[in-house]
């Protein structure tokens, strides 16, 4: 009886709120997305920086910005691509490439759903894909793509993280070479590539599957009972490689292209598989010594549909489909048809079927094309224009991103009805529900990432932050909670509640632990040494002093690495340093870290450098002195602290 | 009954939707605003138009022989509007595969030249 | 009269070892920056921290106003304390089998004199680590002080210090209690045969 009550009275309080709008209204969606002083998030949110390269971490419901992780961009505030360390990161087989453009944040899962052990995203312009550590927060291995041009159905994973995957949305001559644009029919390929993970989670190609010269768009893989397969939707099936806007535009149809992986596997025990020769590169940062190498590789594995039946099938989907998503199920394929208004899905046992039937229209290549009248499992006829990509909830709900009427359209998984709809500000690209392409969405929360912001914000000229909104998506509307400018351009993000990550972060690096080359483990083996021209300076630093803090002996036209090591062992206790002139970065060295600043002086003199991060109460007087001499001067190489030289 | 209440009976009656209500041909085109239309055309629009076939959006070729001068300053000045809203606007935007027309910020000035220089073309 | 062993004071002597088990003492630091606090532990034969650069932490924060480094190899009472407790250990048990209540008090008295010039020594250090400040330190706060309590809770600056004993402490007392009882059994025990 009471519980009846206390249902009672619990559903009119929802229904009395429901009703309430304007103010009240604002104020119940301003609770909703408060989080007090000193209190935490519930989800963590992690958003690609488009064309900054990098990735955005904020909390959510709040919308705070909690930390950038340079990726694939050099950043000067972190000195990522400045210090010694960090340079081979951005290696390619085209030598040091400073920036990329990061598209799809996806993070490793365990049985479908997200673990929070990595997160990976995709380097689009030179393909490349890159994996961040969670537990530190850093990236520690690119592995660059070959064959491959624009990767942008990339970095999907499968349900245990045994792949992440691939495709070229540019296709090139497939291995590269001189020929005429014009010969792009003959000679263009695209290429899949399945990027598999070792057991140290070392990342590298274990095959790539050769494909007709079609844009590769985007990607998910199966779940559950689809596992074992992955979905790359298809664009410019006409083959066309100018003026593609309109000439990539003119069939009625293009093609889901549907990879049996398990399959792959056999035919690469089988021997099945190619070696092309190529030139790829690996990048790996190791925790322990602070430190990244760059591996050279020379040849992939490659499969050719022609040789391996039953490998990857066409499945036909109407007007240039841009995302590809599969349900919580793993039953459903929805493609997202970016010129209609309709979104196409597909049903995964009735494609099993039509294989097993030979349904096919006709074979591309090798590669069979199901007939789509035995492949459809339904149309959602939504009204909106310009479908783009679709999540999913804990309750069988979808929910789409039409970019043309830009809006958020719920439906029902099965039924296809529309269900509700909410305006976004301005033009949604992707959305992202925490969990929302897993097995097991956590739900709640609905983010809206949008490509027009105009007069959302406060005016900053010409240029403005991309624009993010927060829907509340747990009752039967959907509801607006929070508006919020985004770093860079946002394309996918990735939510997971905050303890999967929350528990495993790293506090400091224990300085026993530091096996870097250069490394001293205390202020007594703080030394300065010179081989030729090379001089190098084993410095320390701890609140807040460095040792040593007055060096002299340094010539114009030296080569000078500053190997400094941070003996704190507190959490949140960097250390920077800067040298007055040297044509560089800062370096910003953790709690146990070792970094390299590298810096050619250029004219005689006596160059002040300091500790760029407020350290402590002392900080302004974390400074020290180096003396530059002459090339040809005879000043001995000698170094201090506390006392004079 | 809805669907055909929409349409306009005759294209060269809708006058589309946006600030240009009325406009006043001359007798005779008028070649210096025409020229300045032209070159107006050519740094704004020929990005996307091409005089003799489709192109991006539609040849101007003849266009006021299909619309009436209030609806291509309209469709000029507020092309936004127009393709949600004004019917015949949004058909184009559909048979042009969605790409959009471009607001590109013309005075009403430089429209009315366009126009005149569009009047040369028939 | 039965030589009968006198249980209470085998367990009350036998308690001692736990001193090699858990910290006789605990001092707390909390400030605005460290929320989770800074703990550093007083056992019987060594200084230890929350975590294993506890010290180093304290350490930095201290050279700030002054204070010398804490480091536990130049404490002499680390080393020859666990020998004393050791000894104390062995005597008890030997007092428990002679069950003899002159003994048991001697054993009692000697550990509470031991007890106070323990605390005295630990308020002797903490007074020279408080007040023996350098006199180059970067932050002096003129009639300052940075001696922790002995016991309680003091604002060192932005710090809160609390001082408590720990497992060890708790140990200790009732290692004496015990033999406080011990003593008044054997003499109950004594008078009744
Ligand atoms: C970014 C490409 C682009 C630019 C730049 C552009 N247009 Fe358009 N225009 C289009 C498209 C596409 C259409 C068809 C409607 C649609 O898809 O929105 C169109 C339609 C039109 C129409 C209607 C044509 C008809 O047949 O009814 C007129 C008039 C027009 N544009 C004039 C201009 C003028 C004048 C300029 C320069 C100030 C211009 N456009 C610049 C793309 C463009
Ligand atoms: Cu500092």
């Amino acid at each position: 009886m009471l519980t009846l009550t206390g249902l009672f009275v619990f559903s009119a309080c929802k229904n009395g709120m429901k009703q309430n709008s304007g103010i009240l209204n604002n104020q119940s969606a301003a609770q909703k997305v408060y989080v007090a002083p000193g209190e935490h998030d519930e989800y963590y949110a992690f958003f690609s920086g488009g064309f900054s390269g990098q990735v955005s971490v904020y909390g959510l419901p709040s919308g705070r910005l909690l930390k950038i992780i340079p990726v694939f961009s050099v950043d000067a505030e972190k000195g990522y691509g400045f210090n010694e360390e960090t340079k081979p990161m951005l290696n390619t087989s085209f030598g040091f490439v400073p920036w990329d453009d990061a598209h799809h944040p996806e993070l490793s899962q365990t049985n479908g759903i997200p673990d929070g052990r990595w997160l990976f995203i995709n380097g689009n312009n030179t393909p490349r894909i890159a994996k961040l550590d969670l537990s530190t927060f850093e990236t520690t291995e690119i592995i660059e793509i070959p064959n491959s041009g624009g990767n942008h159905s990339s970095p999907f994973t499968t349900e245990n993280s045994e792949y992440v995957v691939a495709g070229t949305r540019f296709s090139v001559p497939f291995p590269q070479k001189d020929v005429a644009i014009g010969s792009y029919k003959d000679n263009f390929k695209g290429a899949l590539s399945f990027i598999k993970l070792d057991e140290d989670g070392h990342m590298d190609i274990a095959f790539q599957v050769l494909v007709p010269g079609y844009d590769y768009d985007l990607a998910h893989s199966g779940k559950g009972k689809s596992h074992g397969w992955t979905f790359f939707t298809t664009y410019n099936s006409e083959q066309s490689h100018t003026l593609k806007e309109i000439n990539a535009s003119q069939n009625d149809k293009d093609f889901i292209a549907a990879v049996n992986w398990k399959k792959a596997e056999e035919y690469l025990a089988q021997g099945k598989a190619q070696d092309y020769p190529t030139e790829y590169l690996i990048n790996r940062y190791d925790e322990h010594s602070h430190t990244s190498t760059s591996i050279t590789r020379n040849s992939v594995k490659v499969l050719i549909p022609e040789e391996c039946p039953g490998l990857i099938y066409y499945l036909p989907t109407p007007k240039s489909p841009h995302g590809v998503d599969v349900d919580p199920t793993g039953e459903y394929i929805v493609g997202n048809g970016k010129l209609s208004a309709d979104l196409t899905v597909h049903s995964f046992d009735k494609m099993m079927t039509a294989i097993a039937n030979e349904a096919f229209e006709e074979t591309i290549d090798g590669i069979p094309v199901l007939k789509f009248e035995e492949v459809l499992a339904g149309t959602v006829s939504s009204g909106g224009l310009g479908p783009l990509h679709t999540e999913f909830d804990a309750d069988g709900n979808a929910y789409t991103t039409f970019f043309i009427s830009s809006e958020v359209v719920k439906w029902k998984v099965g039924s296809w009805e529309v269900l509700d709809r909410a305006p976004c500000y301005y033009s949604v690209g992707h959305l992202m529900i925490p969990g929302g392409d897993s097995k097991k969405p956590w739900g709640k929360y609905l983010v809206a990432l949008n490509k027009i912001t105009k007069d959302r914000y406060l005016p900053t000229g010409p240029e403005m932050n991309h624009s993010a909104q927060l829907y509340d998506i747990s009752g039967d509307k959907m509801e607006m909670l929070l508006d919020f400018p985004t770093v860079g351009e946002p394309h996918y993000g990735q939510g997971i509640a905050a303890d999967v990550i929350k528990n495993r972060s790293k506090k400091i690096y224990p300085l026993n632990d530091n096996t870097h080359p250069h490394n001293i483990k205390s202020e007594a083996e703080a030394r300065v040494e010179r081989d030729g021209d090379v001089v190098r300076i084993y410095m320390t630093s701890i609140r807040s002093h460095f040792a040593p803090d007055n060096i002299e002996g340094i010539k114009v036209g030296d080569k000078v690495y500053v190997h400094l090591t941070n003996l704190e062992q507190d959490w949140d206790t960097p250390h920077g340093l800067s040298i007055m002139g040297a044509r560089n970065a800062e370096l910003l060295v953790m709690p146990g870290q070792t970094e390299t600043l590298y810096w050619e002086p250029q004219k005689p003199g006596v160059y002040p450098f300091y500790c760029t991060d407020f350290c402590s109460a002392l900080h302004q007087e974390m400074q020290g002195y180096i003396r530059v001499s002459e090339a040809t001067s005879d000043i001995k190489l000698s170094w201090s602290l506390g006392e004079s030289i | 009954m809805v669907e055909t209440a929409e349409e306009p009976e005759d294209p060269m009656a809708n006058k589309g939707i946006g600030p240009v209500s009325e406009v006043t041909l001359g007798a005779e085109i008028d070649e210096a605003m025409a020229a300045e239309g032209k070159s107006i055309f050519e740094t704004m629009c020929a990005a996307c138009h091409k005089i003799d076939e489709k192109f991006i959006g539609p040849s101007p070729k003849g266009i006021l022989k299909r619309r009436s001068p209030e609806w291509v300053m309209n469709m000029i000045l507020n092309p936004e509007q127009m393709i949600k809203e004004d019917p015949v606007a949004k058909a184009l935007f559909i048979e042009f595969n969605m790409s959009p027309m471009a607001n590109q910020n013309l005075t009403e000035d430089q429209a009315r030249k366009v126009l005149e220089y569009f009047r040369t073309l028939e | 009269m039965r030589r009968r062993i006198n249980y209470l004071m085998l367990i009350a002597s036998l308690l001692l070892v736990l001193l090699f088990v858990f910290p006789l003492w605990r001092i707390t630091l909390t400030a605005p920056q460290y929320p989770d606090g800074i703990s550093m532990f007083i056992w019987i034969n060594k200084i230890t921290g929350d975590n294993e650069y506890t010290l180093q932490n304290i350490n930095i924060l201290n050279h700030y106003v002054g204070m010398q480094y804490i480091v536990p190899e130049s404490i002499p009472e680390l080393t020859y304390f666990p020998y004393i407790i050791l000894f104390m250990t062995a005597a008890g048990v030997a007092v428990a089998f002679t069950n003899n209540k002159k003994l048991i008090g001697t054993w009692l008295v000697t550990m509470l004199i031991l007890g106070i010039l323990g605390i005295y020594d630990f308020y002797l250090w903490e007074y020279d680590y408080g007040h023996n400040l350098s006199d180059k330190a970067p932050i002096k706060v003129p009639g300052m002080a940075y001696q922790p309590p002995l016991l309680g809770t003091k604002m060192l600056l932005n710090f809160k210090a609390d001082s408590y004993p720990h497992w060890g402490g708790a140990v200790l007392g009732l290692s004496i209690i015990l033999s406080y009882v011990a003593l008044i059994k054997s003499r109950f025990s004594h008078e009744k045969s």
